[in-house]
């Protein structure tokens, strides 16, 4: 099983080398740079802008600076942010708490919550109860994450009963653990449940479908006839089977844990990574924005191999050598 | 007689002398905010689209940073300041003198105000003028664009002397009209705390955003950031050794805090704004009509305050690499037909939901220097622009198609930055009325960056609608409209394009171009406003004669605050922030 990680972990290194190094290219090709905000201020000098270039390094040649930033990166150096005047890491790791508290919460809401009305309705297939789910779900997969978030802050707007954006109240630092705690659920609730409600109906859907798939399987109906106990059959044998498939998805979901929530930051002012980088890219704010993807990057390569160890876990026919 | 002659001659030589010694202003010129009278207390949340970068001024170069160093070194904090018309007074400095030698320079004089204290209590002296204008401003080692601000026509910085510790002395080698206002204007730093940084070579490292927490910011200014959250919000306090006073002797600020809410987007502070989050409001003009309507019931104060600064235009390449449009853009009646075919009444009411002005020349209504009588308009009339034309060498073929001389169909393609709707929507309206006239208008909205690039460094565009920031001082322009600015865009010089993209046989400078150059050139060093006011003069009736740059229309100044909160005379210039130190709230 180490052996497996290992090697994983060593295949995963050229795969992150040249995702970054896609990022860079990308970024490098794509018309402009960081400066082309300041050319038509008519108070900023030639000499000025030259200056900057020069500070900022984008005089010299991409490849050079593409390595130059690896060779830093490599030593846990991920270069300076052109537009924060800060070091990247820094930026990122100030908005990785922000980050996590949105997107662990939804995403265990999502997934409590989705497999658990995805295993009822396929309990309960073609039941009201089912129906309304079914409706319930496709409604919010067809409606896309940001357009919740605005229907959202509308209602924060006109009943006045959550705040428009932030993730704390100004006073937040001079109030009771207490009043932290419940300042910051105020202000999370809005963005968590736009997240939550999203990726709930996907994930609900696709554990009924995957539940019906199995319980129509022989051994099920083998079970049954032997006179096992419903629950039994459900719980015990059926579910172990169905959620095969729902764990390679939990992989996708961790890499998307930090990048993820873009829109949703944006919309609700939550000062988190997809915020950051958001503006980076606006801003063609290059190291900021290629270390964001590798992080992406790297998060992908972790969650895939979580999800591989879970599944072999979980299903005995999976065998990791 | 003879005696009446003597006392006449006398006046004349006092009035020579007294004309090489000017007095800006003396200790009998009150101070901005002298005569207030409010109250103290509370607290004022403004909103901020980003975050600052950073706290040092030699480094910032957008207003979501430098919004926050004017708490701390502005409002008060220079030696001079400037009200919301942009005329000078008095602040740190109680008299100032300013004397030509016979030498050709200019010596400005500053008496500096006694007993001021820094926000940690260190006495403030002319130590730290000299200091900052010498070793921060004027040092090669840091680069910073004041020093293009500062600099004179030759590009020499000027020498800060001390005379003693309540007056310094600053020399520039030839005289400068601007001088006492940027000079004076100023953001001071400590010598006690920045003198080190300079020594050790770190200063443009200091002063980074993580000083606000750290508490290390110190300032002359009414308020101290001391808490930032990323993304979230920054929150300053009262200096407690602030000097100006109000009218009882009672010491400013009234307000305890301020505070910047980040928030994201527009929408996000329209609706902040309406959920009582934040006191203040910049209003776009697309939501205007909404926020008016519900100013009563709300109790907020909405109103508009003038045309704002910053210009919006449609200028052609003169040096594109086909000959033929070159010569219809270089074509003077071919621009007078395009301004005649601007309907800026439908841009105002369509674009900017009526409120906005319609704009005829380079100089905003309003700087001092704007001259109405001087510009030539071009009211909305395609009979006019037909007319021109013709005169133009242009004709119709018989499918009414526009065609040159040489009997090519008259077409371009016009861009400008994709996602700005107002300027999307001049584009549009642009292309409908000179369909019209015959002419094939492609619109081709671009990325801002792709945009920008191709202006300045290609000669690979045909027109284009973009916009420019103003001042009310026209030479903040001189980067624009000198003949080889850095932003002459429109027909660069081979000698200044920034992609060294012209070529020196087809680029041709008409006589008014050199004549707007010599303008430029001349007036930063005449201190006669009169003169001056005669010179931009001339050049806003050059500019809208020959319309390199074809000015469309100005949106107004439109504010919306809370009715308890006593804020003055909102306008561009001044925002609704320019009495910071004196804003109070009524209950």
């Amino acid at each position: 099983m180490l052996k497996y990680i290992a090697r994983r972990l060593i295949i995963a290194i050229p795969e992150l080398l040249i995702i970054s190094f896609m990022v860079f290219m990308i970024m490098e090709a794509a018309p402009g740079d960081f400066l082309d905000q300041y050319k038509l201020d008519p108070s900023m000098s030639k000499e000025t802008l030259e200056a900057m270039r020069k500070e900022l390094g984008l005089d010299q040649h991409p490849l050079v600076r593409y390595f130059k930033w690896l060779s830093g990166a490599v030593r846990g150096n991920f270069g300076y942010s052109f537009y924060y005047r800060r070091p990247v890491s820094k930026l990122i790791w100030e908005r990785v708490a922000a980050t996590l508290t949105l997107s662990l919460t939804s995403l265990a809401g999502s997934w409590i919550l989705g497999v658990a009305l995805g295993t009822f309705a396929a309990l309960k297939k073609y039941s009201l109860a089912d129906k309304i789910l079914t409706v319930f779900a496709f409604s919010f997969i067809a409606v896309p994450s940001f357009f919740l978030g605005l229907l959202l802050l509308y209602l924060a707007a006109r009943t006045g009963w959550f705040p428009i954006g932030g993730m704390i109240s100004i006073d937040h630092n001079t109030m009771t653990t207490w009043q932290r705690f419940k300042d910051l659920l105020w202000h999370m609730t809005l963005p968590a449940t736009a997240l939550t409600l999203g990726s709930m109906a996907g994930l609900m859907r696709y554990m009924r479908g995957s539940l019906l798939d199995v319980l129509n399987e022989d051994y099920v109906t083998f079970a049954r006839a032997k006179g096992m106990p419903e629950r039994i059959v459900v719980f015990k044998h059926a579910m172990r089977n169905a959620i095969n498939p729902m764990i390679t998805f939990l992989g996708f979901s961790i890499s998307g844990i930090l990048g993820g929530s873009l829109f949703i930051e944006n919309i609700f002012a939550w000062p988190g990574m997809g915020r950051l980088i958001y503006q980076a890219l606006i801003q063609k704010d290059l190291y900021l924005v290629i270390t964001s993807g590798l992080i992406s990057a790297v998060l992908l390569v972790v969650g895939n191999l979580v999800a591989d160890i879970l599944l072999a876990l979980v299903d005995p026919r999976v065998r990791l050598t | 007689m003879r005696k009446a002659l003597v006392v006449l001659m006398l006046l004349a030589v006092v009035a020579i002398f007294a004309a090489e010694k000017y007095v800006w202003f003396d200790e009998n010129t009150p101070y901005l905010g002298s005569d207030a009278t409010g109250k103290y207390g509370g607290r004022i949340v403004v909103a901020a689209l980003g975050g600052p970068r950073t706290m040092n001024y030699t480094v910032a170069k957008e207003t979501s940073s430098t919004d926050v160093i004017a708490l701390f070194m502005g409002y008060g904090g220079t030696l001079v300041e400037l009200d919301n018309y942009a005329r000078l007074h008095p602040c740190i400095a109680k008299r100032c003198e300013v004397e030509l030698t016979d030498e050709g320079k200019m010596i400005i004089t500053f008496w500096l105000r006694e007993g001021i204290k820094w926000s940690d209590g260190q006495p403030f002296t002319a130590d730290d003028f000299v200091f900052t204008v010498n070793d921060v401003y004027c040092n090669p080692d840091i680069p910073s664009s004041t020093q293009d601000v500062i600099k004179d026509s030759q590009g020499r910085l000027p020498r800060a002397e001390k005379i003693d510790d309540y007056t310094v002395r600053v020399i520039y080698e030839e005289p400068n009209r601007l001088a006492v206002r940027y000079i004076g204007g100023l953001y001071i730093w400590p010598k006690h705390i920045a003198e080190q940084w300079v020594k050790d070579g770190t200063f443009r490292e200091k002063w980074t955003v993580e000083a606000i927490n750290n508490k290390e910011l110190v300032g002359l200014g009414p308020f101290i950031p001391v808490e930032y959250v990323p993304d979230q919000y920054i929150r300053a306090v009262r200096n407690p050794y602030y000097w100006k006073k109000d009218a009882n002797g009672n010491q400013l600020p009234y307000l305890d805090e301020f505070v910047f809410k980040i928030l994201p987007d527009l929408n996000a502070i329209k609706l902040a704004f309406e959920n009582g989050e934040i006191d203040i409001y910049g209003v776009t003009a697309q939501f205007y009509p909404e926020i008016k309507a519900k100013a009563k019931e709300k109790n907020w104060i909405v109103g508009t305050g003038g045309p704002t600064y910053g210009t919006t235009f449609i200028t052609f390449n003169w040096n594109h690499d086909d000959p033929v449009k070159r010569s219809w853009f270089r074509n003077e009646y071919f621009r007078k037909a395009v301004a005649y075919a601007m309907d800026k009444e439908a841009m105002i009411d369509t674009l900017l939901a009526g409120l906005g002005i319609a704009q005829w020349g380079p100089v905003s209504v309003l700087s001092p220097f704007y001259n109405e009588d001087a510009l030539r308009k071009y009211p909305y009339d395609l009979d006019y622009a037909r007319m021109m034309l013709q005169l133009g060498g242009f004709s119709w073929d018989k499918d009414g198609n526009l065609i040159d001389a040489d009997g090519n169909k008259v077409e371009f393609i016009l861009s400008t930055n994709a996602g700005n709707i107002v300027r999307e929507g001049m584009c549009n309206i642009i292309r409908e009325e000179l369909g019209k006239l015959g002419i094939k208008v492609t619109f081709v909205p671009l990325d801002f960056n792709l945009l920008v690039n191709k202006m300045l460094n290609t000669t690979d565009w045909e027109a284009i609608v973009i916009g420019l920031t103003g001042s009310d001082e026209p030479q903040g322009g001189r980067n624009v409209w000198a003949q080889k600015g850095t932003l002459h865009f429109w027909n660069y010089h081979p000698e200044a394009a920034p992609g060294g993209q012209i070529k020196p046989e087809i680029y041709e400078a008409p006589d008014w171009e050199l004549e707007i150059d010599r303008i430029f050139a001349e007036n930063i060093k005449i201190l006669d406003q009169k003169k001056v006011y005669e010179m931009f003069s001339r050049f806003q009736e050059l500019v809208s004669e020959h319309l390199p740059l074809i000015y469309t229309v100005q949106q107004l100044y439109l504010y919306a605050h809370k009715a308890d909160l006593n804020i003055i005379d909102p306008n561009a210039f001044g925002g609704m922030l320019w009495t910071l130190p004196w804003i109070y709230w009524k209950k």
